[in-house]
């Protein structure tokens, strides 16, 4: 559904204008761009694909594309959730703190990891469907109540570990069995790729051949349509967001498994890469389009570009800077794709 | 100077290649009143957005005073003295009066000083209320007044303009008679001070006691314009719908008959919507209903296809009650609902036409709790139907809706609800917009699914549409039903009297 | 019509709900701390919601045609970070203009991204939040950047008994008030939020219109950046952080509409000094420091859901399709 040309106007525009339309309009502009800025880098820093740089990134990319794909689901219904790296935060402390050999919950226990990772999903769908229940049913925007569950579960999750940790700023500590998960694997391939695939499979499954796929690209395109359709718009809003809460609870479940403790800050500097990794990738901010597939080139390619904005050597606050303008600069695709559309 | 202040000739217009508008021509003298009848879709209203600047004519000319005139804005309209009062009013209800009169044209303190002078905007507005006869302090928030207040708050601020010519489309639908009475005073008074007036209106005997001239348009044409005088309500209802209607609707199939109740409903009430509504809706019938706009037939549409509630009465399908609210219920018991707004309701413009066809039928044609579905299987099926109403397209299954005409559009949306097979078909306006040969294609569908056993239920605002296609029609007039009439009694002046009837 | 008057009534209920919670947390605090409630301590609680006060007036602007601007935390650090490093050999008299006028240009940024493109503002503001925090880490070096004496005086002198940040937020209201409710730009602002379209049809500049509340919003934000940094005399890396939350809540909670068209300068002074007594309340309880987001966040939850329960009303009040005679 994403690549299709606007049919009407082509005979007017003359060839260049056609051309950039062309380009403007692929799917695989992302794509094309990161292998590009890759090329360009290789001559500064050769390191960028040598193979140790090439893990890193592929173990970066994995959790992102998670949350990501997390986030989709609510762009695709044109909402919008600033709190998924929040519900990381919280999910994962309160995770940790019940599998911790340090006092936790479940400390010692043969189960400890299962309980914990089952506890940070389900916190992950609690506070998504809370998420949804509030704007839908509240009817406040998505923006704002987002907002306000970010800065209370973040607040929250800093409180938790404080008064868990006797005020350490992370809950180490955490059972070998439950690394494994970022670090162990199967004939060579990590456990976080494996579940990173599987998720990725069931969203694109999901997204193209089940009802609730549809409904979701419908509720996202023209949302009275869909309720005149029967569309149950209301219970298709809410389980965007609980998909989307949930996903945020996978990817704390490997960063968490990678940086071996359950922090707070976690996600604080990714809300970002989150977002604009969906944009970059063609998820519209006005609904209705967006694959998986284009979410993982938007992830590659932010990925891409923090990495090698690092090994360049810039700073963190001009990785921070340069990140901000990229996704602004997909927004603003987004905008002139929407518009260039609803016109032609 | 002439007498005449607006004079109008060969305007041409054009929407995706339907012709609107067809060497239209109108004489408007000074402080007097025009009065513009025609049906929906006759022209009146794309004649009046090219005059008030909200669009562009593509051939003809517009003189004013005996200047020609362009207005390619509102802005340059009102510029020009040239005021539209809309049918849905253009007031701000969290500002004052006041404000609202004077929003663009506020009195400052001094020339260069960006302060609003408060006691000259008080005193200008209290005057400009005088003269529309409204008696409200001028620092009330507009969200306070009913609508008829803000109507004549419209007026004010035309006057504050220096408005030549005030052009009223539909201005009562909404108002109480007490407040139309006002309005038809204050038009009065308008006459007096030289205003001219163009008044668009369904209410024929209001047409008929406020004009000095009247026009009639019809299809895009003027077919019949004068001095009031010269005209009879029962003439321009003759104008109005006088085209033979012998060759635009196909034949229906010899049937047996309407068969029994599909639909019953019995004193169907909701408070400022619809009052006491019964009727019956057989099977193998189609049930037109006419009635001005306003008159609550779409939101009775709605009522029944679950959209919106009702407080009081009984709604059944195939004799089981079915509860308000419930759109899925409805569709599953066999309803479908045509809305009339077809892009902003009926379809998702950026989508595909196969996905827009499928959308309602999704659930039935899905496998197990996850709801699996075969996109080969649905692309057929949409590709099937596609071509049961005809859809001119080249792929349906990757062009988006957006880039279909209109009457094709309107065939997909058929089509969305044909392929659930429905035994009770709501068409709310469903030939709006589309050209001749759609409307016949479309005419032709309605006419298998009714031999098919379908019970059909017809809303339009075109009279001789429904003569040509129904078996019964239902009048509706603000929220209630004024009446029924058998086909062997169809008679084009008595359903429109019927509908106009205040 | 007994229905019209009841919904009149709980129309009036929730406008003086906010009130109604200033008064109720008042009591509390009052009740389980007995330092709270001291003139000394009210005192306190002015100085310190005044920077909040400012930028919650410049948000309000914003508010008003349906947009949001998150950016104002970055751009309270970027001024204080020029004012520390760049502007701090200048004489107030010029270095305040210098950093309305830098407030403003970020703000024509936002909006020209929000006009020219029709991006939803709150992305572009996302967005422009990195950037500007990530651009002035840059010229920071995510150092501590103090400021010049004459700003710390500034922060820490009086005129006439009154600090000198309610001088400046009380001249920041005045104008701001003066701005909204007599100069037709101000009444013209309330039309654009109520009905964008309509407004358009009646003639008036919306885009010029939505592009200067964005450098009001801005230049607010500025001044907001001098009164909180000559009160705390450096500015660190985390400043200005998260604080759209405590200026949006502040907005919201004094009145001012999610969906524009709705609120004032006054209402939204009220708002600040809301958030900062729950602030200060929760200090003089010597709560968990780690409470304060929690009950930020709820704080502005309760105030959004009046909001739109105000809204949701309003707009059936104002519904009449058919009018039935009775």
């Amino acid at each position: 559904m994403g690549g299709v040309l606007p049919a009407s106007s082509g005979g007017a525009l003359s060839r260049p204008m056609r051309l950039v339309r062309l380009v403007l309009f692929s799917d695989y502009l992302v794509l094309a761009l990161t292998v590009l800025y890759v090329a360009a880098l290789w001559f500064a820093v050769p390191e960028i694909i040598s193979p140790t740089n090439l893990n890193d990134i592929f173990l970066q990319v994995l959790p992102l594309f998670v949350a990501a794909m997390g986030l989709m689901m609510v762009l695709l219904v044109a909402q919008i959730d600033l709190s998924a790296t929040s519900i990381m935060a919280m999910s994962c402390v309160v995770g940790a703190s019940i599998m911790t050999s340090q006092g936790g919950y479940l400390a010692g226990h043969a189960l400890a990891p299962v309980a914990a990772v089952l506890a940070i999903v389900a916190i992950g769908l609690l506070i998504g469907v809370l998420n949804g229940v509030c704007t839908i049913v509240f009817d406040i925007p998505s923006f704002l109540v987002t907002l306000v569950t970010m800065m209370f579960f973040s607040g929250a999750a800093i409180w938790y570990t404080a008064a868990h940790t006797n005020s350490g700023s992370s809950i180490g500590a955490l059972p070998s069995s439950f690394l494994a998960i970022g670090y162990g694997g199967i004939a060579g391939i990590p456990y976080a790729a494996l579940i990173t695939v599987g998720l990725a499979i069931i969203v694109h499954l999901m997204l193209t051949r089940t009802v609730f796929g549809r409904w979701v690209r419908a509720v996202g395109l023209n949302p009275s349509a869909a309720a005149i359709s029967g569309v149950p718009v209301k219970r298709v809003v809410i389980g965007c967001f609980a998909l989307s809460g949930l996903f945020a609870a996978f990817a704390a479940v490997i960063y968490t498994a990678r940086l071996e403790a359950g922090t707070p800050i976690l996600g604080q500097r990714i809300l970002l890469d989150v977002i604009g990794a969906a944009v970059i990738g063609g998820v519209s901010l006005f609904g209705g389009k967006g694959s998986v597939i284009g979410v993982l080139i938007g992830v590659l390619f932010l990925s891409a570009v923090d990495n090698g904005l690092q090994l360049l050597g810039l700073s963190l606050s001009s990785v921070y800077a340069i990140k901000g303008g990229v996704i602004l600069l997909a927004a603003v695709v987004d905008a002139i794709r929407h518009h260039l559309l609803a016109r032609g | 100077m002439s007498d005449l202040l607006l004079k109008v000739a060969g305007l041409n217009k054009s929407f995706f290649g339907v012709q609107v508008l067809r060497d239209v021509g109108l004489e408007l003298r000074r402080g007097t009143v025009l009065g513009l009848v025609g049906e929906n879709g006759s022209g009146k209203s794309t004649t009046m957005n090219i005059l008030g600047g909200v669009l562009t004519k593509d051939s003809g000319r517009v003189e004013l005073a005996g200047e020609e005139v362009q207005p390619a804005s509102s802005r340059d309209a009102l510029a020009l003295g040239i005021a539209f009062i809309h049918q849905e009013l253009s007031l701000f209800p969290n500002l004052s009066v006041e404000e609202n009169i004077f929003l663009d044209h506020f009195p400052k303190r001094g020339a260069g000083i960006p302060f609003i002078d408060r006691r000259r905007l008080r005193d200008q507005a209290s005057k400009a209320l005088e003269l529309v006869d409204l008696k409200v302090s001028p620092t009330t928030p507009v969200m306070r007044l009913p609508q008829g207040e803000r109507q004549l708050i419209e007026i004010a601020k035309a006057l504050t303009r220096q408005a030549r010519l005030i052009i009223f489309d539909e201005p009562t639908t909404s108002l109480t008679a007490r407040e139309t009475e006002r309005l038809f005073e204050i038009i009065g008074r308008l006459r007096a001070q030289g205003i001219s007036v163009i008044y668009i209106s369904h209410i024929l005997q209001d047409v008929m006691r406020l004009s000095d001239d009247i026009a009639v348009l019809r299809d895009g044409e003027v077919v019949g314009a004068g001095r009031r005088e010269d005209f009879t309500v029962e003439r321009l209802v003759t104008l109005m719908v006088g085209r033979s209607i012998d060759r635009l609707f196909p034949e229906r199939e010899p049937s047996q008959g309407p068969g029994g109740a599909a639909l019953s409903v019995r004193g169907l009430s909701q408070p400022g919507v619809v009052r006491d509504v019964s009727f019956e809706l057989r099977r193998g019938e189609v049930l037109g209903v006419s009635g001005l706009m306003g008159s609550g037939r779409s939101e009775l549409a709605r009522i029944l296809f679950g959209l919106d509630p009702y407080s009081e009465g009984e709604v059944r399908v195939a004799g089981e009650r079915l509860p308000p609210l419930k759109p899925r219920l409805a569709m599953d018991r066999g309803v479908a609902f045509l809305t009339e707004d077809r892009r902003g309701e009926g379809l998702m413009m950026e989508a595909s036409i196969a996905d827009n066809i499928v959308l309602p039928s999704l659930v039935e044609r899905s496998r197990g709790f996850i709801r699996w579905l075969d996109p080969a299987g649905l692309d057929q099926a949409a590709r099937d139907m596609a071509e049961r109403v005809r859809v001119n397209a080249r792929a349906i299954d990757t062009a988006a809706a957006r880039t279909l005409s209109g009457g094709n559009q309107q065939k997909v949306v058929i089509a969305k609800w044909l392929l659930r097979a429905p035994s009770i078909f709501i068409l709310d306006e469903p030939t709006r917009g589309i050209d001749v040969g759609a409307k016949y294609e479309v005419y032709k569908i309605i006419n298998t699914m009714v031999a098919g056993g379908a019970a059909i239920l017809f809303i339009s605002s075109e009279i001789e549409e429904l003569i040509g296609m129904a078996d019964r029609i239902m009048v509706m007039g603000r929220g209630e039903i004024r009446g029924f009439f058998e086909r062997a009694s169809f008679d084009r002046e008595t359903l429109m009297s019927a509908a106009l009837w205040q | 019509m007994n229905g019209l008057n009841s919904r009149a009534l709980a129309l009036i209920a929730l406008r003086f709900a906010p009130l109604m919670l200033f008064v109720a947390l008042c009591i509390v605090f009052g009740a389980l701390s007995d330092r709270f409630l001291s003139l000394a301590n009210f005192r306190n609680i002015l100085a310190q919601s005044t920077h909040v006060a400012v930028m919650a007036i410049g948000m309000t602007f914003v508010l008003l045609v349906r947009g949001v601007d998150l950016s104002v935390g970055s751009v309270m650090y970027l001024v204080a970070v020029a004012m520390g490093l760049y502007l701090s050999g200048l004489p107030l008299a010029l270095s305040i203009p210098a950093i309305v006028l830098i407030g403003a240009a970020f703000g024509a940024v936002n909006a020209c991204f929000v006009t020219g493109l029709r991006i939803a503002s709150f992305i572009v503001t996302l967005a422009t939040l990195f950037i500007g925090r990530g651009f002035a880490l840059y010229l920071s070096e995510t150092k501590m950047v103090f400021q010049s004496d004459t700003v710390q005086t500034l922060g820490r002198s009086s005129f006439l008994a009154i600090p000198w940040a309610i001088w400046i937020a009380a001249a920041v209201a005045c104008a701001a008030w003066v701005t909204l409710t007599q100069t037709p730009y101000g009444r013209q602002i309330y039309a654009v939020g109520a009905d964008p379209d309509s407004a358009a049809k009646a003639g008036i500049r919306v885009q010029p219109i939505v592009f200067s509340v964005f450098c009001i919003c801005g230049a607010c934000a500025a001044i907001g950046a001098l009164i909180s940094v000559s009160q705390v005399g450096a500015a660190a890396a985390t400043f200005g952080y998260q604080e759209e939350f405590p200026v949006i809540a502040a907005a919201v909670l004094g009145g001012t509409s999610l969906f524009g068209g709705r609120g004032g300068v006054f209402g939204s002074i009220f708002g600040a000094v809301l958030v900062q007594t729950t602030a200060n309340g929760l200090v003089m309880l010597n709560a968990d420091p780690y409470l304060y987001p929690l009950v930020n966040s709820l704080i502005i939850f309760i105030a959004a859901w009046v909001d739109g329960r105000r809204r949701l009303m309003t707009e059936r009040i104002e519904q009449r399709k058919i009018r039935v005679e009775a």
